[in-house]
């Protein structure tokens, strides 16, 4: 037999026993050829576009899922940042083009279409301010729309006008969305030196350097990773980065199969894979078990960020080794809402922002899924924002926010929004004021990238 | 079915050539719908159809278990190149690798064929394509 007993039967025990699926294959489409001066001949195309390329898409998934007995837990469509083709228009048919979007996405049957975005890192055009103005309107007014603005990069700075709308745009949605706990929050992303081939949603786009049409895929397996450090026991920490470098090695190999898979289906490029370790509420798909399984009592204790450090290299490292198209975030996502672990351990007191913030500095996104009082001021999350940035800009790697004000609620009050997006305890935040720091405005300037000490 | 813009090319090509100046609505589209039905039956159906396939079962050991799965997958001519077994106390693990590239059925059917005997010998068995061992396992 080419294969032994051991070999076959570790497979076996990935997919059935330990949760590894694939997130997501996201297939990303170009919406640049869709415009129009008339805005309903622009939606006519965007609409008629998406499902030319998209209606196989669910159907495609599902015959690699069964073929190799690995399932996809989600479909998705990424476009081209929305503020790049329709510059021209208002901020109300910014709002129109969201609902056909939204209508596209039902139709071909995925959950999320992401790219409601635009790139101001340096300034905006008239356009991106009209599309920046209508975030709040489009998420409140549709269910499958994700939106993202990259507001800082390494090569330009943070744009700390850009900050201070986004902080003002976040504020706004929580209110627009209140009647569902400020679910709007959960589908914006404020980035810095956002990846533009990202298969993760809500900050996936589609870039505009891409081909016309691509597909990515995003592999999960926390749980993987979590029961190959329980089985590897008390070793020392160089055995123990081989231990996670082998497993994800596995599931990278098996991520990019089926995602080169999907994309031969629809007959369109194969375009990254991203071997983040994403976190899903289910029991054991949880980084922070993983945390806890390399030995700390529990996140937030001294030694976290040290450990995640360690993770999120093992995995690169295993992941380059695996295939040579590895792209989009590619480290471990600590979302707090969409991992019971982390989830336990704000409930427990043990988490706080300050630490996840140090944490967001080692791995591959930043402040994800975060509740905080409904009552925090616009000038707080700029704060919150400009200091994530920081970390970006100044490390030269991605972060992000997805911070939720929830309406209405205080520490010690929770929203659970069920399914992926899970369960975010209200996290405190500090009372001092962070305002005639951020309402300075303009931009602080791109860094110095020698003398890094 | 997936039209690629070359045939599209090819069935509009076929209308010029048969129809030239005398095109009406009704005719072209009579001719368009007899192409594309002719090209539907040279496309091949999307699902792999060939190579080696791994079949995994498990559960309690009970008389016919090996007989009920060899029988259903020789119905469907799908041959068994290689086969291991292990018993753990009251429990056995099968390994097969079957060759299904002769059998009339795709992957998907095959499963639907083994879903009937998990069901009624309350057993597990798991049909996979070959190719996501060899991608995790080889380097």
């Amino acid at each position: 037999m080419n294969y032994n007993f051991e070999e076959i039967l570790e497979t076996i025990k990935m997919t059935e026993i330990e949760h590894f699926d694939i997130r997501t294959v996201t297939l990303g489409i170009s919406l640049r050829d869709c415009i129009d001066r008339n805005v309903e001949v622009s939606k006519q195309k965007i609409y008629d576009k998406i499902l030319r390329y998209g209606s196989n898409h669910i159907k495609f998934a599902e015959e690699v899922e069964a073929n190799y007995g690995i399932s996809i837990a989600n479909k998705r469509v990424s476009i081209t940042p929305i503020s790049i083709p329709f510059d021209s228009y208002k901020t109300e048919e910014f709002v129109e083009i969201a609902k056909v979007l939204d209508k596209a996405a039902g139709e071909i049957g995925v959950d999320y279409l992401a790219g409601f975005s635009a790139l101001v890192q340096k300034g905006f055009t008239n356009g991106e301010l009209e599309m920046i103005n209508s975030i709040p309107y489009a998420l409140a007014e549709t269910k499958r729309i994700t939106s993202s603005v990259n507001v800082a990069s390494t090569k330009a700075g943070i744009n700390m006008d850009a900050v201070n709308l986004m902080a003002e745009k976040v504020k706004q949605t929580a209110e627009l969305t209140k009647d569902n706990d400020s679910i709007g929050c959960a589908k914006l992303v404020v980035f810095a030196n956002i990846p533009e081939d990202n298969p993760f949603v809500a900050g996936a786009f589609h870039g505009v350097t891409e081909h016309e049409v691509v597909l990515n895929v995003g592999i999960s397996g926390p749980g993987v990773v979590l029961d190959a450090i329980k089985s590897a026991g008390n070793v020392d920490m160089q055995q123990l980065a081989e231990t996670i470098k082998k497993t994800v090695f596995k599931t990278t190999r098996a991520g990019e199969l089926l995602g080169r898979k999907v994309a031969e289906k629809h007959g369109i490029p194969f375009g990254i894979i991203d071997i983040s370790l994403a976190p899903t509420p289910a029991e054991g798909d949880s980084i922070g078990d993983i945390l806890v399984a390399m030995g700390l009592e529990d996140v937030g204790a001294h030694g976290t960020t040290a450990a995640l450090a360690m993770l999120n290299d093992a995995v690169k490292k295993a992941g380059l080794m695996a295939s040579s198209s590895v792209g989009g975030m590619s480290g471990a996502f600590i979302p707090v809402s969409e991992d019971q672990g982390m989830i336990d351990a704000v409930e427990r007191g043990n988490l706080s922002i300050e630490k996840l913030e140090a944490m967001t500095s080692v791995c591959s996104v930043g402040l994800d899924m975060i509740a905080v009082p409904g009552d925090t001021p616009a000038s707080t999350i700029a704060g919150i924002i400009a200091d994530e940035c920081a970390i970006g800009v100044i490390n030269d790697k991605t972060t992000s926010v997805r911070i939720i004000p929830a309406h209405g609620k205080s520490v010690g009050d929770s929203v659970d929004y069920g399914g992926l997006l899970g369960l975010a305890p209200i996290m405190a935040v500090r009372n001092l004021s962070s305002d005639k720091f951020v309402n300075r405005g303009g931009r602080i300037p791109a860094p110095m990238r020698s003398l890094t000490n | 079915m997936n039209v690629s813009e070359e045939k599209i090319r090819e069935i509009t090509l076929a209308a010029i050539k048969e129809l030239g100046d005398n095109a009406t609505q009704e005719n072209v589209k009579e001719v368009v719908e007899r192409t594309i039905k002719n090209l539907g039956d040279t496309i091949p159906d999307s699902q792999t159809t060939s190579d080696q396939i791994i079949l995994t079962s498990f559960g309690l050991n009970q008389p016919g278990v090996v007989a009920a799965i060899t029988t259903a997958l020789s119905k469907v001519n799908c041959d068994i190149s290689d086969l291991s077994q292990k018993l753990m106390g009251d429990f056995f693990t099968m390994i097969m690798i079957v060759d299904i590239s002769n059998s009339d059925l795709s992957l998907s059917e095959i499963q639907n064929e083994m879903k009937m005997i998990s069901d009624s010998m309350n057993i597990k068995i798991m049909l996979q394509h070959e190719e996501i061992f060899r991608s995790m396992h080889r380097i």
